[in-house]
């Protein structure tokens, strides 16, 4: 049974009254001044179903509220919905009305009381009055009432039968009808469907269609619903409570002749409503106890069933393939792959399995499982027979299908290559496979960190450098002696470079000694070995005259020429005058490596 | 400078009081396992490795006790560790064959060679062909410094050569088994090898557990795994125990 619960559908016609709107406002503003304000609070009606809504009407005569008071009742869902204004002339006098609807939906029955609201109008505190609103559980309409034709929506749940057995699922059909001429404001929302004894699965929509009930026409969305019992006893379903929103032809035509005076536009009334079927009761039988298959595990339907298995040709552990195909149509959650008596012979791994629907209701359709057994011996010549029993509602009776055995070649596991790592142990008499394994090591051992191998640790690949650094020093030592022994005057050079070295020392040591003869006889021997290595001739072949004869020398640079002269000079005098202070030795140690220096860094 | 004495003798002692620690926990199991409690002596010698620390005879009486328990793969991995830490115990793989005769179905094989060149580890390996490298790039010096030695050191220097080319040779194949073919042990029973890397991919065939399989490829939380008889699937890794290939 439906309840009333109407609001104002937005029209175009308020959109095309702003002019008016705007005229009224000043309308109202006027003549609040001059008349008393009222408020008043309003509710469409006191009752309605859960899963309805009610409209509260807040009034405001000759006044605009400043403000609007809280809506604050637990279990009620208010939202505004419209707000109109609206004037009268009567007798010469002018009245305004300012209307705020708002859409009051409860979420749970009982009995609720919207207390006095209070809005500050015109500068006045002023308080409604409180309301009570009634909210009960939806209703299924009864036979009479839907024959009478004034119903403007209802439901029919049906069940196809009133025993069934436990675990058997079932299929019931769910109508709704709704009049013709009106339309869905939105697609029907399913609110509630209670279940005691039946488990509910999944729900199918079909096609609409029209009917006539008594001298209506109605408009039918029929679904079917499968339901499947879960245990035995009475079992019942409902009522299913459906929320439906239609649009419904306005009844209210009185303004609208002053907005739409040709009838242009369409009206409609939006209607929110909650139905409600009936409960169904049935029974639910239990299974007979009696001609049970031994291997029955619960599957309720009527079923078909394909065997097929492969390879047929394999070594013992070699994996099988068996395909279980189960076709048909019942309960396919309860479909399970029977244990297999006589399959000792085989090792049974998990079988996996796979269901495909062929309705919308997960009915009808094949479930497909899929065994791997390997055989363990090679005495096995067929695959045993597979059988799968089920019991069928329909007759009362069970049903057992059995696929015959298989034929199977199955060689022994010696007969092909043996991959196996034993294949490699040694076969010899003493070494003949023991009984069991070699007892546990009473010692720990070196305990070791599990660290990488060495060639992938920087440390040990650094130190392989190490040989090779020592081959190239040898290498280069090797070639540098090969070199000083086959250039002469490279071996001179190097060894007069020594000379005159350890005889710089031996001057400084000569001049601090103020040994006068013996510094001047080691300057005169210095100064021939230098030149006599870098002119290329005997040290006792150099004298003060190669300064001016050798072409070498000449090309040299005037101080150098001088310095040379100077040094010879003073050793030919030391010898007549070999007395000199340590102050001027020293002077000439420092000129003379001065001059060796020059001398050392000319080209020949 | 008494403060740092004890520092550096309790460093130098701490690593035997961890061992004298261990010592005692691989008695406790080796008592547990004595008794029958395999079960309870694996979990001992599980705890022992756990720290990192191993040792051949630790891994052998781990690899007893799983085997006692029922879990081949697990035995037959903690055998070929202990191979990989002693390979030329005697002991060691007459165990480690003995279990591998209990396993069932297919499983990789291994080759001559490969098994010459277990005969040493890796490490082994790479220390001869280090001596025989050293020894050879000494000799080559040695001719340089003394050139007169160089007739004298002809020979042994070209044996040494040899040595180096051939131990290097062991050192790398021995290396790309060791990084690039990992072995895969199967650990659970009843394991089915998959068409690919997901639950919902078809089987391809059946493994038991111990069955010794290399790994082709690895993929999230799967393994590509390939048996002795061609045969290729994917395994979830926690089916199976990863273990280098030498």
């Amino acid at each position: 049974m439906e309840s009333n619960s109407t609001t104002k559908h937005p029209s175009r016609r308020i959109r095309c009254a702003n002019f008016f709107a705007i005229a009224a406002v000043w309308l109202l503003a006027t003549t609040s001044l001059v008349r008393a304000a009222s408020f008043t609070a309003s509710l469409d009606r006191d009752t309605i179903s859960l899963g309805e809504t009610a409209t509260l009407s807040l009034t405001f005569e000759d006044g605009q509220p400043r403000n609007l008071p809280a809506l604050d009742v637990a279990g009620l869902q208010f939202s505004q919905t419209g707000n109109q204004t609206g004037f009268n002339l009567v007798n010469g006098a002018m009245s305004s009305t300012v209307t705020i609807t708002f859409s009051v939906a409860p979420t749970r029955t009982g009995e609720f009381q919207i207390p006095a609201l209070t809005a500050d109008v015109n500068g006045r505190q002023l308080s409604s009055q409180p309301l009570k609103l009634t909210v009960t559980q939806p209703g299924a309409a009864t036979a009479a009432q839907i024959n009478s034709g004034n119903e403007i929506a209802f439901a029919k749940l049906i069940l196809p039968k009133k025993e069934i057995y436990d675990s058997e699922t079932i299929i019931a059909d769910l109508q709704l009808f709704y009049r013709q001429g009106t339309q869905l404001a939105r697609q029907p929302q399913l609110a509630g469907m209670p279940a005691d004894g039946f488990t509910v699965g999944k729900i199918a929509g079909e096609n609409q269609t029209l009917t006539q009930v008594g001298n209506a026409v109605f408009n039918v969305i029929p679904a079917k619903i499968a339901l499947t019992a879960n245990r035995t006893g009475a079992v019942k379903v409902g009522p299913v409570t459906i929320n439906l929103s239609l649009l419904l032809p306005s009844n209210n035509r009185q303004s609208d002749q002053f907005f739409d005076p040709f009838g242009m536009f369409s009206h409609r009334e939006q209607k929110d409503l909650a139905i409600a079927t009936e409960t169904l009761a049935a029974k639910s039988l239990p299974l007979p106890a009696e001609n049970v298959p031994a291997n029955f595990n619960g599957a309720i339907g009527d079923f078909s069933m394909t065997v097929n298995a492969g390879p047929t040709n394999v070594t013992v552990g070699d994996p099988i393939t068996v395909h279980v195909q189960i076709s048909g149509r019942g309960n396919f959650d309860a479909v399970k792959l029977p244990d297999q008596s006589g399959w000792n012979d085989f090792k049974l791994f998990s079988p996996t399995q796979k269901t495909d629907f062929s309705d919308q209701l997960g009915l009808e359709g094949t479930k497909t499982f899929e065994q791997i057994v390997t055989p363990q011996n090679a005495d096995v010549r067929a695959l045993p027979a597979f059988s799968f029993s089920f019991f069928n509602p329909d007759d009362g009776k069970y049903h057992t299908l059995t696929q015959p055995a298989v034929p199977l070649v199955v060689k022994a596991a010696g007969a092909s290559p043996m991959p196996t790592l034993a294949a490699t142990q040694n076969s010899a008499p003493e070494n003949q496979t023991p009984t069991d394994i070699l007892p546990i090591k009473n010692e720990l051992g070196t305990l070791a960190k599990n660290s990488a191998p060495l060639i992938s640790q920087p440390v040990f690949l650094t130190a392989q450098t190490l040989p090779i650094l020592a081959f190239l020093a040898a290498f280069v030592w090797r070639k540098r002696a090969d070199n000083l022994a086959n250039n002469p005057r490279l071996r001179r050079r190097i060894a007069v470079e020594k000379l005159v070295q350890t005889g710089i020392t031996d001057l400084k040591k000569f001049a601090a000694e103020n040994n006068s003869e013996d510094f001047f006889a080691t300057l005169f021997r210095l100064l021939q070995e230098q030149l006599g290595e870098k002119l290329d001739c005997p040290a006792t072949a150099i004298t003060e005259n190669v300064v001016e004869e050798n072409s070498l020398l000449r090309g040299v640079s005037e101080n150098l020429r001088n310095d040379l002269r100077e040094q010879f000079q003073l050793c030919n005098q030391a010898r007549y005058a070999p007395i000199r202070g340590t102050a001027e030795l020293n002077s000439v140690a420092a000129q003379f490596e001065k001059t060796v220096g020059e001398l050392q860094n000319l080209k020949a | 400078m008494k403060k740092i004495f004890t520092f550096l003798f309790a460093l130098i002692f701490a690593g035997n009081i961890f061992a004298a620690d261990f010592s005692s926990d691989f008695s406790a199991a080796n008592e547990l396992y004595a008794k029958g409690k395999f079960s309870d002596a694996a979990n001992l010698y599980e705890k022992i490795l756990s720290s990192g620390e191993s040792s051949a005879n630790l891994l052998f009486n781990y690899g007893n006790a799983e085997f006692k328990s029922g879990n081949l793969g697990k035995a037959i991995a903690a055998f070929r560790r202990a191979e990989l830490l002693s390979p030329r115990d005697s002991e060691i793989s007459a165990n480690l064959n003995f279990v591998r005769n209990q396993v069932q179905g297919t499983t990789v094989s291994e080759n001559v060679w490969r098994n010459w060149l277990a005969q040493l580890t890796l490490n082994e390996w790479a220390i001869l062909a280090a001596i025989a490298f050293w020894v050879t790039f000494i000799l080559l010096a040695a001719k340089q410094i003394r050139p007169a030695l160089a007739p004298k050191l002809r020979g042994v220097t070209f044996i040494f050569i040899s040595l180096t080319i051939l131990f290097g040779a062991a050192t790398g194949l021995q290396a790309a088994e060791h990084f690039s073919k990992q072995s895969a042990v199967i650990i659970s029973n009843d394991a089915i090898a998959k068409s690919g890397p997901f639950d919902d991919a078809q089987n391809a065939f059946p493994v038991h557990d111990g069955a010794e399989l290399s790994v082709l490829d690895c993929h999230d939380n799967w393994i590509q795994v390939t048996d002795g008889a061609g045969k290729i699937g994917w395994l979830q890794l926690k089916q199976v125990e990863i273990l280098p290939g030498a």
